[in-house]
């Protein structure tokens, strides 16, 4: 497994770092309407009504933004975790964590896929 | 004719005695000095992942259909839904803020022949994105456009 994940160390430095540039960068704008605007009362909440909601997301570039902002902090959280848990003297443990957390990534992403298809 | 060489070709037969001395974690760790900006930084991986989890059940939820898509509106007003998603902007600025400062450090001298641009300038690049990108989507979540 050790062996693997050196492999694929490459692939996963990519959507690593690529949940945070582009993980923050979105999550900034989703999390001020979707997360706590339009739930406090600050933006109304037609803005985000099934009709609008469903025309914004369906789209090209919709689906687009919505497997970004669900796929990429996945590995971006996954890959921190793992770092925070061999800081923690998980060295002789890291192989079990970082399969599983880059499964739970990996899974996530595979059905956030499946999400915007479905949209 | 010259062939490669075997990789471990100088290896000794037998580890040699090393004069290391085993690494030690440094006694500020992990809640003082520059430690704990560092393991925040880490730890708002976990963050991210159940943002992007809560995230993802909201894409799903909108493929399902209005009535799904009005139970997960209705559950993300609860005090901890929006307690979470508090925590989650926070971690979020903390981490933009700590990674536009690093990244245009961590820029090599040159890519190719192009030699990239100075660092106050890929700094100005990256927070014009981030609040552009944010703005913008922020206006037309919000309603303002579109």
């Amino acid at each position: 497994m050790k062996q693997l994940l050196l492999r694929i160390e490459p692939m996963i430095w990519l959507l690593f770092g690529q949940g945070i540039l582009l993980g923050t960068i979105l999550l900034t704008g989703w999390l001020l309407v979707v997360g706590l605007g339009v739930p406090l009362g600050i933006v109304p909440a037609e803005a985000l009504s099934y009709e609008r909601a469903h025309a914004l997301g369906s789209n090209v570039v919709g689906r687009l933004v919505l497997l970004g902002l669900c796929a990429l902090p996945l590995w971006k959280g996954a890959h921190h975790m793992r770092s925070l848990s061999i800081d923690f003297g998980g060295a002789s443990r890291d192989a079990l964590v970082a399969t599983v957390l880059y499964a739970i990534a990996a899974a996530g992403s595979a059905v956030a896929v499946i999400a915007v298809v479905r949209l | 004719m010259a062939r490669a060489a075997h990789p471990e070709a100088m290896k000794p037969r037998t580890p040699g005695r090393t004069r290391t001395a085993p690494p030690l974690m440094p006694d500020e760790f992990p809640t003082r000095g520059r430690y704990l900006p560092y393991v925040l930084f880490d730890a708002t991986g976990l963050v991210y992942m159940l943002v992007g989890l809560a995230a993802l059940r909201v894409v799903w939820d909108l493929g399902s259909g209005p009535e799904a898509w009005g139970v997960v509106q209705e559950q993300l007003r609860h005090p901890l839904y929006v307690a979470f998603h508090g925590i989650s902007l926070v971690s979020v600025i903390f981490v933009g803020v700590r990674f536009f400062r690093l990244f245009p450090k961590a820029q090599p001298p040159k890519i190719g022949p192009i030699a990239p641009p100075p660092e106050p300038v890929i700094t100005a690049m990256l927070y014009a994105t981030w609040i552009g990108v944010a703005g913008v989507m922020t206006v037309i979540l919000a309603g303002g456009i579109f």
